[in-house]
């Protein structure tokens, strides 16, 4: 069995007398991408400072790059924060220097690597630039480049993809879709569910400072199954009974159910209904945002276990 | 460890490329040499570079007519004429050819008496010692040859205290004031380098580095090598400084006399030595803790300035060390940990302060030091990570008991 790269179990964690995290757990195996996903303020980020030894943990274990965090093997991780952070009045080019230094790289090897990821992020002529003059986007590739100049072997980026323009994005996707083909293993947090859904093979969901779903994204959305259902034809579909939210996709109408509610009650209650015309009826699998929406409201998937 | 050399040199050369850190740095230096040149050009414009005619009348300086160069006081040495009578004499002075004339009287030998004949100014005193000079190398030309130098020198005085430890030579009062320059100037330095060091914390906390900071080395780590590199830059001042006053001591030497009378206290220099550095920790500790709680860097150079006020309490004391060096007053202020640095150098030319009395006080900084840096990494581990939000006295004491967690 192979062994994981990170291991969390039973987490907890209170500042004062607000419990911030309690009882998570989750693993993170060579190689993989995992997704670490809750709405604000639900504890990831304090989930993800524990794993880092930013904070110490009231209770629980962590196991990381087979076992307990040491001054090491900070080389060995690039951690991107939530909190952009670069020093804004200094130099682009020698402010990633330092702090690839800081990653154990030697200023040599840190100048040699430097220009391609410049190059390839569209930051090489604004290297000399100060950081404070560079657009958000701008910043946010730096502080990316800074995360991975070292080429570590654990990688937690959080929210990756704020700030940034489609072009962008497509060009960080490609990126931590590269990380993981070169083996490196990568933990996203993130409220972007189609991009945690195009990258992420696993993920925990956690709310409330606790874990409500952890596993393989298809199998959670397999779980879900029967939650929706898609439905082309014509009339009013709002204020369905027993429907939570009808949002129109490509022209179908894409009806969420509310805690309780199944498909057939759905199509009882729109039959019933005047001017409606149903030629596609089927139920669909939900997508990670109406999971993460039915988890975070506390409503029970039919077929969840 | 090399991480922490890494954080120290960014830290050295990220102060000293600052065009403020020159100025800053350039400004002290450049005002004294300022100073010194303008006291240099007042004493050349000042001299009468014209020759001091003397009468002898007595007939005992006829052995030795031009003084030897070990009694130049300078580089322009002002010449003695030796003028045949007084009416030769007065025709020279009403000519301006000289700017004054000695006398020595036929009955010197008896009645000790000399008279000076000047025009409109008096000849000031490095001038109307050339002609004491000279009058004392032709009296002694008879005398044994250790003995004429004895007689020509005068004494060497020392004043030392009872325990050694005091000691002034030479007979000038500007050595009193010299330990004086020495604590100022070292208490510029420790205070605007701990200010920088409160500007470099709160900036960690402005520009949100403190995360990645975190995870790439040890609070330790990143506080120690600011810290050092600050002190680099302290030393940095210092050096550039002293060597301009060693220069511009040197120099103005050559054409001042009162500067030749100074010389280096070294035991003061040491003594403030070894509490230069638990003062700068214990300023340093202070300025972490002000940088950490403090959400902008402004608020925290409020605060700061009040806290220098705290190392520099003793110069609003100075009159009481004058006229009282070792008042009640001036012993609490020397083991009070903040300004025993500062008192010390203030009392250090007034009296010889008591060893226990210094002791006590180096104890004193050294521990609040320890502590206070203790302390400070603690607020900060808390401070960093409470992006924003401004950290109250109750939270900070939690977090020195917590370990930098709230």
């Amino acid at each position: 069995m192979t062994t994981p790269t990170v291991m969390v179990s039973h987490l907890s964690k209170s500042f004062g007398t607000v419990r911030a995290v309690e009882d998570v757990s989750f693993e993170v195996f060579p190689g993989e991408i995992f997704g670490l996903l809750g709405p604000n303020g639900a504890g990831k980020t304090t989930s993800i400072r524990m794993m880092l030894d930013i904070f110490t943990a009231d209770h629980g274990e962590i196991s990381v790059l087979g076992g307990k965090m040491d001054e090491a093997k900070k080389n060995r991780i690039g951690y991107l924060p939530e909190e952009r952070g670069l020093y804004k009045d200094l130099k682009l080019e020698p402010t990633l220097i330092f702090l690839a230094r800081l990653k154990g790289l030697s200023e040599a090897e840190a100048k040699r690597r430097l220009p391609d990821w410049l190059k390839r992020l569209d930051l090489y002529d604004h290297r000399y630039k100060k950081v404070q003059e560079l657009s958000k986007g701008m910043q946010q590739k730096a502080q990316l480049i800074a995360t991975l100049l070292h080429e570590p072997e654990l990688i937690v980026i959080d929210e990756p993809f704020s700030g940034l323009d489609p072009v962008n994005t497509r060009l960080v996707e490609d990126i931590i879709r590269e990380q993981q083909a070169a083996g490196k293993t990568i933990i996203m947090s993130t409220h972007q569910m189609h991009q945690v859904e195009a990258l992420c093979s696993r993920i925990a969901l956690i709310d409330k400072g606790r874990s409500v779903l952890y596993g393989e994204v298809e199998q959670i959305k397999r779980n879900f199954a029967g939650n929706a259902v898609t439905i082309t034809g014509q009339g009013d579909f709002l204020n369905v009974p027993g429907v939570l939210e009808a949002r129109q996709v490509n022209g179908d109408w894409h009806l969420s159910l509310a805690q309780g509610a199944g498909p057939q009650d759905v199509f009882k209650a729109l039959a019933a209904r005047d001017g409606i015309k149903i030629e596609r009826f089927e139920i669909a699998e939900p997508s990670l945002d109406d999971i993460f929406i039915w988890t975070v409201q506390g409503m029970q998937e039919p077929n969840h276990a | 460890m090399r991480k922490f050399w890494v954080v120290a040199k960014h830290e050295y050369w990220k102060i000293t490329r600052k065009r403020s850190f020159l100025l800053g740095t350039l400004a002290m230096p450049l005002f004294f040499v300022g100073i010194m040149t303008l006291a240099i050009v007042v004493v050349m414009a000042g001299e009468d570079q014209r020759p001091i005619g003397y009468v002898d009348q007595a007939g005992l300086l006829t052995k030795v007519r031009t003084l030897p160069s070990e009694y130049d006081e300078g580089p322009n040495p002002v010449a003695l004429v030796a003028l045949a009578d007084e009416a030769q004499a007065r025709a020279a002075l009403e000519r301006h050819d000289i700017q004054a004339y000695y006398v020595l009287p036929a009955d010197y030998l008896t009645s000790h008496q000399v008279q000076l004949i000047y025009w409109d100014k008096m000849p000031r005193g490095p001038m109307q010692s050339r002609f004491d000079n000279l009058v004392r190398v032709n009296l002694s030309t008879a005398l044994p040859a250790t003995v004429a130098q004895r007689a020509q020198h005068g004494i060497d005085l020392t004043v030392r205290s009872a325990d050694g430890r005091q000691e002034v030579s030479g007979d000038s009062i500007i050595n009193i004031f010299v330990p004086f320059f020495i604590g100022l100037f070292f208490s510029i330095v420790v205070i605007s380098s701990g200010s920088y060091l409160m500007e470099a914390v709160s900036d960690e906390k402005e520009n949100r580095t403190i995360e990645v900071m975190t995870t790439s080395l040890t609070p330790g780590q990143l506080i120690g090598g600011k810290a050092i590199g600050l002190m680099a830059v302290a030393l940095t001042q210092i050096g550039i400084l002293a060597a301009t006053i060693a220069i511009s001591l040197i120099v103005g030497a050559q054409f001042i006399e009162a500067l030749r009378a100074i010389s280096i206290p070294w035991s003061m220099f040491f003594t403030l030595a070894l509490f230069f550095f638990p003062t700068y920790a214990l300023m340093s500790g202070i300025m972490i803790a002000v940088g950490s709680m403090v959400t902008e860097t402004r608020q925290g150079q409020q605060i700061a300035g009040a806290i220098s006020m705290l190392f520099t309490l003793p110069f609003f004391f100075m009159i009481i060390f004058f006229s009282a060096p070792n008042s009640p007053l001036a012993t609490i202020l020397t083991i009070f940990p903040t300004t025993s640095f500062l008192t010390i150098a203030l009392r250090w030319g007034m009296t010889t302060i008591p060893l226990w009395e210094m002791i006590v006080g180096w104890v004193l900084v050294t521990v609040s030091a320890v502590f206070m840096v203790w302390a400070a990494a603690r607020i900060f581990r808390l401070g960093m990570l409470q992006y924003g939000q401004r950290l109250d006295v109750k939270s900070m004491l939690r977090a020195v008991r917590s370990g930098g967690e709230s």
